[in-house]
This record gives C-alpha cells, structure tokens and sequence, in this order.
C-alpha cells in the first residue's frame, strides 16, 4: 500500500476505536458506491451517522473543518442516501466529520465535527 | 390544540403567526418556509446552537411552517417561538396553555430584546393569550394594562418552567409612568426674545405648527428645542401611543410623559423621514408623534422630501408602501421650522450687513411657501440680540418652561372642554364650519377684522388663521371672548408681516 493510503487506514481505525469507546454501534466501514464511499458508518443513539475520516500530518494550514468541501459533501451526501435507501433507514441520519492530525511533536490530535451539512438543502 | 404563536409587525400593530414544525427521518436538515432566505440561514443557526447547548438535539429533517405565509416576517423576533415548536416537537417540552413567544436568541441561549413588545403584548391581552418577553424588554411591556406576561431570561428558564422545574417572574403591571424629567433647554436660559417666546406659548396653546426666522446664532433652534418643555405632559393614552411607535422601532426608552423632540436635517433620507426599509420601520416623523418634529435651515430640504411630508401632516399618519402591501404609522406633530431671512443670513440684523441683491431676497422669499408652509400657522421673527441688549440683560431670569407650562395646559383644558362634542383638542384643528359660528368673536372684534381684512388683502385660509390663532391667545387670557386685542396680536403672526 502506498504511504498515504496506509496512513489513512491508520486513521481510521483510530476514529472507529474512539467512536466505540463512546459507545457508538459501528455497522460498517469502507463502504463503496458508484462514485462515492463512505469511511464509517455507525449508530448514535436514534441517529444513523456516516463518519468521514481525514487523517493529516502537520504542517496543513488549513483547519480540519475546512478540509471537506462543497463537492465532497454532495458526494458524502449522495452515498449516504444510497446507504439509507438500500438498508431500509426510515429515522434521522447526518454526517460528521473526524480529523486526526499528527503534530510536529508525534502528538496525535482527534477532533469531531458533528453535522457538517449545517442543516442546509442537499 | 396549542400552537406555538410568534408575531410579527404590521404598522404598530402585531399580528399573530402561527408556527408548525414537523419532524421527520433522513438527512438533518431545518427549512423554515414563510421567512426571506437570508433571515432563514441566520435564525437557523442561532435556534440549532440554543437548543443544543440545552441537551436538546434537533435530528432528522425539520420543516418549519410560519402562518400566514404571505405575511412579511423578521427572523429575530420568531427565533423562540422557532425553538419552542421545535423543542415541542422533539417532545421536550409541553405546554397546556396557547402561549406567544418572542425573542432573539444569542447562541448560547440567552434572549436579547426585541422590537415590537408592547403591540405583541396589546395583541396577546385582545386574545387572551399568555406573552413569553425577553427581560429587558420588561419595562415597556408592564405599562400594557391586564396583559399575562412573563420575562424571560435564556431559553433554558424557559424549557424548565415548561417542565414544572422553575418559575418564571411575571411582568408586573406599573402604569406609573416615569418621573418628567426637567427638559432642557428651559425657557428661563434663553435671554430676551420675549416676542418669540410669547409666540411659542401661543403655539403650545393651541398646537399651532409655527415658522422661526432670524438669523445665525438668533436662537431660533434653541427656542425650537425649548418647545416641547412648555407642551403639556403626554396623557396616558398620548403615552400609551408614543410607546407603541418606540417599540415598534426597537428603541427602550424611558416612560416619561415629556413629549418627543425630533430634529430633521435636510440631507436625511425619505426612508429616514417617512419609515419604511427592509425591515420596514417608522421614520422621525412617526417619532415625533405626539411631540415637536423640527425642520431646521428649512430652504436647504428638497422638494421632494417637502411633499412627502404633506400628507402626513394632513392626516397625522403616514402610510409607507411596498410590495407586500402597505403599513400606517401616526404622524401627529407640532411642527417647527427654522430658517434665516435671506440667502445670506442677515437681512434684518442689527449688526452685520446683508450682502443679498433684491431678486435673491425675493426668489428666497418664494421659496418660503408651498406644501409646508402652508400648514404654519405662526410666523416669528427671532432677531439677534444687539450687544447692548445682551448686557443689559445679563444676570437677569426670565420665566421658567414649568411657569408657562401651567398656562398653556389650562388653555389646552378650556380647548378641549369647548371641543369635546367634535372631537378637537386643539383649535389648530378646527373644522371650518366650526370656525365661523362658535368662536365666540366680540361683535367689535368683528368688526374690526372685517375692516383689516380688506385693507391687507387676507385671503380666506389667511382668516381662518388669523381666527384660529386669536381664539388661542383668548383662550391663554381665560377669555371667552374673542376682543380685537386678541386679533391684533393674531395678525402680527402672519406670514406677510414676519420680514417688515
Ligand atoms: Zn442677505
């Protein structure tokens, strides 16, 4: 596996280990559709979420936030439509967004954006 | 059934807005269907961060209804009654009572003031229904007779008492309306100008829209800003209105019975004048409801800004149009003008020279008429005080505002008694029919106006005037009837002698 992919499994596995610490159901990862793929999906409670992973090493200015653009949601938000339809989903569902970023110090810092389609029309 | 109900503003008026929301699966998604887009994206935010700060989470996808749809509405006014319906739908919260909200919400859940408290609280006392205010919107609203008001401080109070778990503090009645405040400036700080203060007295008296004319540094506009010291305090009714027309604009005010004092500058805006806007407001003539509007450097205003003043000053309210339909504001003022007496500024002074040809004296003079002018009723000369006068006046006091005030308030009472049976406070307003048989004019005073009449070629409105105004100066003299003292002093006002 190239660097960049390896660093990225990486990542997410360590998303999953901290989502099922705090208690979330995972019901699947890697999930692939024609044109998009979901790295997480899992259970919050009563809501259904679908987790993207973004795993970074330091030096990126851009804040993880940001990292997710308009053009990626849309995708986000078209695979976890499919997901829904094809698994019979009739309750609410989102998407959230974990970044893992490893500073300079080897330090590894998760953070964990919930809804970031902001309520908006998609 | 319990609707959760927001208001929004229709003139002074609040109308009641329904607010549904329904909750269903799929992606988390709010639409609020009834609000312009932008209002949309903002309340959204705020309502979303409130709601979550309280372990309330908004899931799934939120549709949001406001009724009537095609009312224009203001989002910062619905954002609690938004959270609440949302809150109640995630069965958060219930409540057995028909209930109004308003409120801005900060995103921490704090509430912040909003405009338009005292119509909400009219509207919720006419349908008996409870009225949920931010606190600091408290003291206007505890002036509304018999409303059931509740302040509010953050969205949490608010959900615990919904729950039983807290008590929320009742506004309580206070009709008292503030302490008057001494007005400044006070009459008895203005030096000399006795002619002129004479004149605002009489314009006091009678509610009679009255021209200042000097020159630079006269004192036409402190004698302006004295003008409402010696109007009669608002009464509850006036102060009631004038709350109305605050609230409406969003201002928190003070609850004191001095009349408003509007000054307007000949550079403002129609909008600014006349009301209106995106989130349509009341202009300064609207906030001078009740009080003085004053127009200073009067020849400087543009034509247009003029006329749309007319109207207003014709019917004492103002109607402001746009495309969803049109709102009325009151518009009752006494209006005050200034100007100087020539192009220069010195016609007439007893010092400095006018430096004006005769033909910019006159075309300044035309412009001294038209769709204003022809609504005042008494012309005033304010001339500069010579250094000689200034000296000998110095350390002398002349009356005070609250002296004058106790004149001009019996003379408003004699007003309003004589009047009762039409509906007039004031003798400025007099139907012309009235005019003519119930003035009580002296048969000598009759006389002697019909000859005058003719030899300075009075016009009819002239009369009517002359008429009007001398039945106040009577009335200040506690006279009943109206003698040829009183019309003399009358004609001194008019606007043909104000420049000899
Ligand atoms: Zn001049």
């Amino acid at each position: 596996m190239a660097d960049h992919l390896l660093l990225g499994k990486w990542g997410e596995d360590l998303a999953e280990k901290k989502l099922m610490d705090q208690g979330w159901k995972i019901l699947g990862r890697n999930i692939s559709f024609k044109g998009g793929e979901l790295d997480i999906v899992a259970r919050d409670e009563k809501e259904l979420v679908m987790v993207e992973v973004r795993t970074r090493t330091f030096g990126k200015i851009m804040p993880p936030e940001c990292s997710v653009g308009p053009d990626k949601l849309r995708k986000l938000v078209r695979a976890g439509k499919y997901y829904v339809l094809k698994n019979k989903w009739e309750g609410p569902w989102r998407i959230d967004l974990i970044a893992i970023t490893v500073e300079e110090n080897e330090n590894v810092r998760i953070e964990h954006f919930p809804d970031i389609t902001y309520g908006g029309a998609y | 059934m319990n609707a959760v109900l927001g208001v929004t503003l229709k003139g002074v008026d609040a109308i009641k807005v329904e607010v549904e929301v329904e909750i269903t699966g799929g992606l988390f998604a709010i639409s609020i269907v009834g609000l312009p887009d932008a209002a949309v994206r903002e309340s959204k935010e705020r309502v979303r961060a409130a709601l979550r700060t309280l372990g309330i989470p908004i899931r799934g996808r939120v549709a949001v209804n406001l009724a009537p749809a095609d009312l224009p509405k203001e989002g910062a006014l619905l954002d609690l009654p938004i959270a609440v319906g949302m809150a109640k739908s995630t069965g958060a919260l219930r409540f057995s009572r028909p209930s109004v909200f308003m409120g801005e919400l900060a995103l921490d859940g704090r509430l912040r003031a909003v405009r338009g408290a005292v119509p909400a609280a009219i509207m919720a006392r006419e349908k008996g229904l409870d009225l949920f205010i931010p606190e600091d919107n408290a003291h206007e609203v505890s002036l509304v007779h018999g409303v059931n008001a509740f302040k509010v401080p953050d969205l949490r109070s608010l959900i615990d008492y919904f729950r039983g778990d807290l008590e929320l503090q009742r506004v309580k009645n206070d009709f008292k309306a503030d302490q008057q405040k001494k007005i400044e400036p006070d009459f008895s700080d203005i030096k000399g100008q006795a002619a002129a203060k004479r004149a605002l007295e009489i314009a006091a008296a009678g509610h009679h829209n009255v021209l200042l004319i000097g020159s630079p540094g006269s004192g036409k506009t402190l004698l302006a800003r004295a003008l409402r010291g010696i109007l009669p305090p608002l009464s509850d009714e006036e102060l009631m209105e004038v709350m109305l027309v605050r609230s409406t604009v969003g201002i928190s005010s003070s609850r004191g019975r001095e009349r408003p004092f509007r000054p307007i500058h000949h550079t403002a805006s129609a909008v600014a004048i006349c009301g209106g806007g995106t989130n349509l407001r009341p202009g300064e003539i609207s906030m001078a409801h009740r009080g003085v509007l004053f127009l200073d450097e009067f020849t400087e205003f543009r034509r247009d800004l003029l006329e749309s003043l007319r109207q207003p000053l014709e019917d004492g309210e103002i109607v402001v149009s746009r495309s969803a339909g049109s709102v009325t504001y009151p518009a009752q003022v006494l209006l005050a003008v200034a100007c100087n007496p020539c192009p220069c500024g010195w016609f007439g002074d007893p010092v400095e020279q006018c430096r004006c040809s005769s033909n910019d004296i006159e075309r300044y003079q035309k412009k001294l008429s038209g769709p204003i002018l022809d609504r005042i009723d008494l012309y005033v000369p304010v001339p500069r005080l010579t250094p000689e006068e200034l000296l000998s006046l110095e350390g002398k006091c002349g009356e005070s505002s609250e002296a004058i005030r106790e004149r001009v308030c019996r003379a408003r009472s004699l007003q309003l008694e004589r009047w009762s049976d039409i509906g007039s406070g004031s003798n400025s307003e007099l139907p012309e029919k009235i005019l003519r048989t119930r003035l009580g004019l002296s048969r000598e005073a009759r006389s002697f106006l019909g000859s005058v009449a003719g030899t300075l070629k009075l016009s009819g409105r002239g009369i009517s005037r002359v008429l009007k105004v001398s039945r106040t100066i009577a009335d200040l003299d506690s006279s009943v009837e109206i003698s040829t003292a009183h019309i003399s002093e009358a004609l001194a006002y008019r606007q043909t002698g104000f420049l000899s």
